[in-house]
């Protein structure tokens, strides 16, 4: 085990007490150095200081969590059986699942399916537990409402194309064959 | 993984850890059961010898425990007895095996059993050689009372009040018994487990300066 | 250090120097400090009493994040109650999230496989880095000290880019799982972090450079809230703080975990035990946790990073959807949680701020009886009335600013 034990160095009290202005000097060099470092990217023309928001966004990467999201397939229907083992998963119960049969090959189907977003704290876990990849966490983070009930997403409004949110399939299928 | 039923120290002597014995030795028979159980070690003394036990603990230049980490309680309503000192094995029927996952926010309050209801948890360790201790109490439920450490630990100080917040032991000789997280009118004691998660207190009115003055409506 | 005015003990008000006081016209004036005060990062209630700026008593409140954390623990399931961990130190979550897996895994008698075991500590040192960026930055933004603050900031970015990039959450993490981790590292993160690594390491010799030998940043830390090494021990004080005090208490060289037992790193100690050295600590704690990263990076083991327990740990997606058994393993896992055995365990990691112990007490079903956690900031705060009583009310400010609490693990 390499692990030792080292004293921290304490800078003599001398230098900055004796030639207070010295250390100053020596501090307001560090800032003129970012001053003039970012004067000359901004000159050459770098952007990024700031992320104007709606305008521009900030390039996520791929393990992102924003919202649970719905999968909808090509059908135009929903990838969910309604087993509501991501109801069962959700530390904070902000999903309400009412399932209803359906003549389909699957059988089942939520008919009502209603995340509490003000509730959600994007944990994850229902799509960790979700065994038919129905519930994904899409890259959408803007779920601002004006009224509480607009917090209250309903299946139509969770229902996104599977396609969409293929940057968040991609990276949960890395660990298929766990 | 093993454990020893209390009362057959003698038996499983060859395989107590070092610190235990030592433990052990210096404190005679204050320890009612000790244990050790996935590299945990741990005793059980009367709430009578706590402040002896932990003194003896403490000086011991060979134990030397100086530092408190943690004061804390079980509550062990309806338990047959401690869990690990009747260590179950993997029984599906007995009864805490067949308790259905229940859905959040219930409570079901399980039969009052026979064993004193809470405990009280010290964990020690020492900055000086590096091994840790758990010391446990046993409480009834009628008379949850224990003398204070905080003669020996400062730190015992919080961690006491804390413990009397949340589950309502009484520290005796505790220099500063307030509550520490919540409000003094709060009525219950929340982490007892006969305490509702959703548990509603009752309506405080403000007694202060300016109590009179007409409140702003909501 | 110098002055010996500041230890002398705190005069009682209503004492034998009352008469005193009535002479020099100066009652002393209560002065309520909190709790949520511009010069304080955490949500505490300071009540100080001032004879002109001496304080002469104080009285420490906490408890304004109270949140119920341990209730709330015992009626989820072991596995849900991962991302409230995230929320007791809310700057080192991935810590959090590893102190609770390990005594949960501890319970079961689970052993991570190495390669899982590795991307902990990357991700906890990260958040570490994390942590002492913003306690420096934030205590020298309280000393008036601005520009600091801002190159901390852009470097606990970087950090928190990569931490994002490990995770998909920049502070709730939800990282670690019992047995595991949520997912494998990024293919691409070692070239990922390098650059980023050393930026940040830049912006924050920047930072140590304005601050370690400004005259006015010194005069405030040195020698201000002190407190003996023997006093530290009984106060429970763990982390930096107590090894600015001399005491090289550190968990990771004394019960090393995960892989902390075979990497190179220093353990600093500090002499004098008062704000400065704690703040010294504090950037070589910063050093050397670049350097057990770089090491991780550099040992990685390839293999898998889910220890192989039906147990606990939830079958792969692939398995779930064409595979019977795993069907049905996964509805039980999620449904009854995974069933340790009955017993009870204490398992401490080293937090940003100290040791971080989780206490939890099975009963057998999915769900913990008990479960405690012992919180290195409540410990941490519990001197401070001791350290400012005593010392001038200026004092007040870069004290509470190393000991660093945070408000939602120390109220819970
Ligand atoms: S992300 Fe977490 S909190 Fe939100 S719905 Fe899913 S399980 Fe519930
Ligand atoms: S776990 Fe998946 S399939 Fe089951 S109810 Fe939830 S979204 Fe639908």
């Amino acid at each position: 085990m390499a692990v030792q034990v080292v004293n921290v160095r304490r800078p003599a009290a001398t230098f900055s007490s004796a030639k207070p202005w010295l250390a100053i000097l020596k501090g307001m060099w560090v800032s003129t150095r970012h001053f003039l470092g970012n004067l000359g990217l901004f000159l050459r023309g770098r952007q990024d200081f700031a992320i104007h928001f709606p305008e521009q966004r900030l390039v996520q990467p791929p393990a992102l969590r924003g919202m649970p999201v719905l999968a909808r397939m090509a059908d135009g229907k929903e990838r969910c059986v309604a087993c509501g083992l991501c109801e069962w998963a959700c530390p904070t119960s902000c999903i309400t699942i009412y399932p209803a049969e359906t003549a389909d090959e699957v059988e089942r189907y939520p008919e009502i399916f209603d995340i509490d977003m003000s509730r959600c704290m994007f944990c994850g876990l229902c799509e960790e537990a979700c065994p038919e990849e129905a519930i994904i966490m899409s890259r959408q983070l803007e779920i601002a409402s004006y009224t509480r009930a607009g917090s209250l997403w309903h299946k139509a409004d969770l229902l996104v194309p599977v396609e969409q949110l293929k940057t968040r399939t991609d990276y949960i299928r890395r660990n298929y064959e766990r | 993984m093993s454990a020893e039923k209390p009362g057959d120290s003698a038996a499983a002597a060859p395989e107590l850890s070092p610190l235990l014995k030592t433990a052990l030795e210096r404190l005679g028979d204050r320890v009612l059961e000790h244990h050790s159980a996935r590299g945990d070690d741990r005793i059980h003394v009367a709430r009578e010898s706590i402040l002896e036990t932990a003194r003896i603990l403490r000086d011991d230049p060979e134990l030397s425990f100086d530092l408190l980490l943690d004061v804390t309680a079980i509550d062990y309503l309806g338990q047959p007895d401690d869990f690990e000192t009747k260590l179950r094995v993997w029984d599906r029927n007995s009864a805490s095996m067949r308790r259905q996952p229940q859905r959040r926010h219930e409570l079901v309050l399980p039969p009052r059993g026979p064993h004193p209801r809470f405990a009280v948890v010290y964990h020690l360790t020492s900055t000086k050689r590096a091994h840790r201790l758990r010391i446990k109490c046993r409480l009834p439920e009628d008379d949850p009372k224990i003398a204070s450490l905080t003669p020996l630990w400062p730190a015992a100080n919080w961690l006491e009040r804390e413990t009397w917040d949340l589950y309502g032991i009484v520290f005796e000789g505790h220099p500063d018994p307030r509550r520490i997280y919540l409000y003094e009118e709060f009525v219950g004691h929340p982490l007892r487990k006969d305490y509702a998660k959703q548990g509603e207190q009752p309506i405080q009115e403000y007694v202060g300066p300016g109590a009179k003055e007409p409140r702003r409506p909501h | 250090m110098s002055d010996p005015e500041r230890k002398n003990p705190a005069a009682p008000i209503e004492g034998n120097n009352a008469a005193a006081l009535e002479e020099l016209h100066t009652p002393p004036m209560r002065l309520q400090f909190g709790p949520s005060h511009p010069a304080t990062h955490g949500t505490v209630k300071i009540t100080l009493d001032l004879e002109g700026e001496r304080v002469v008593w104080s009285d420490v409140e906490v408890g304004y994040l109270h949140r119920g954390f341990e209730k709330e623990c015992e009626t989820g399931y072991y596995y849900q109650n991962i991302p409230y961990t995230d929320r007791l130190n809310y700057s080192s979550p991935i810590l959090n999230n590893t102190g609770y897996c390990m005594a949960v895994e501890k319970l079961f008698g689970i052993a991570t496989p190495e390669r899982c075991n590795h991307i902990r500590v990357i991700g906890g040192e990260l958040s570490r880095m994390a942590d002492h960026m913003l306690c420096i930055g934030a205590s020298a933004m309280e000393l008036a000290a601005f520009t600091p603050m801002l190159y901390l900031i852009e470097g606990r970015e970087l950090l928190l880019d990569m931490i994002d990039s490990l995770c998909g959450g920049r502070v709730t993490t939800n990282f670690v799982r019992i047995g595991g981790i949520s997912a494998d590292m990024p293919e691409n993160f070692p070239e990922f972090a390098r650059p980023r690594l050393d930026r940040a390491l830049k912006l924050f010799e920047d930072a140590d450079k304005l601050l370690t030998e400004n005259p006015v940043f010194r005069r405030r830390m040195e020698g201000t809230g002190y407190l003996s090494s023997e006093d530290l021990i009984a106060w429970g004080v763990t982390g930096p703080m107590l090894r600015a005090g001399g005491v090289p208490y550190d968990i990771r060289r004394v019960h090393p975990y995960l892989v902390y037992g075979e990497l190179d790193f220093d353990v600093p100690v500090g002499r004098h035990s008062d704000n400065f050295d704690r703040y010294l600590v504090r950037l070589e704690e910063f050093r050397q946790s670049r350097r057990m990263i770089l090491q991780c990076l550099d040992r990685m083991p390839g293999g898998p990073v889910d220890a192989d327990d039906p147990r606990v740990r939830w079958p792969g997606k692939g398995r779930v959807f064409n595979r019977m058994e795993e069907l049905i393993d996964q509805f039980k896992l999620v449904t009854e949680g995974g069933m340790p055995p009955a017993g009870e365990v204490y398992h401490a990691v080293e937090a940003a701020n100290g040791e971080l112990g989780f206490y939890i007490v099975s009963d057998g079903t999915g769900k913990p009886w008990k479960c405690r956690c012992r919180a290195p900031s409540f410990s941490n705060i519990s001197p401070l009335a001791k350290m400012i009583t005593g010392g001038q009310l200026a004092d007040v400010v870069p004290t509470f600013g190393m000991i660093n609490m945070i408000g939602g693990e120390c109220d819970r």
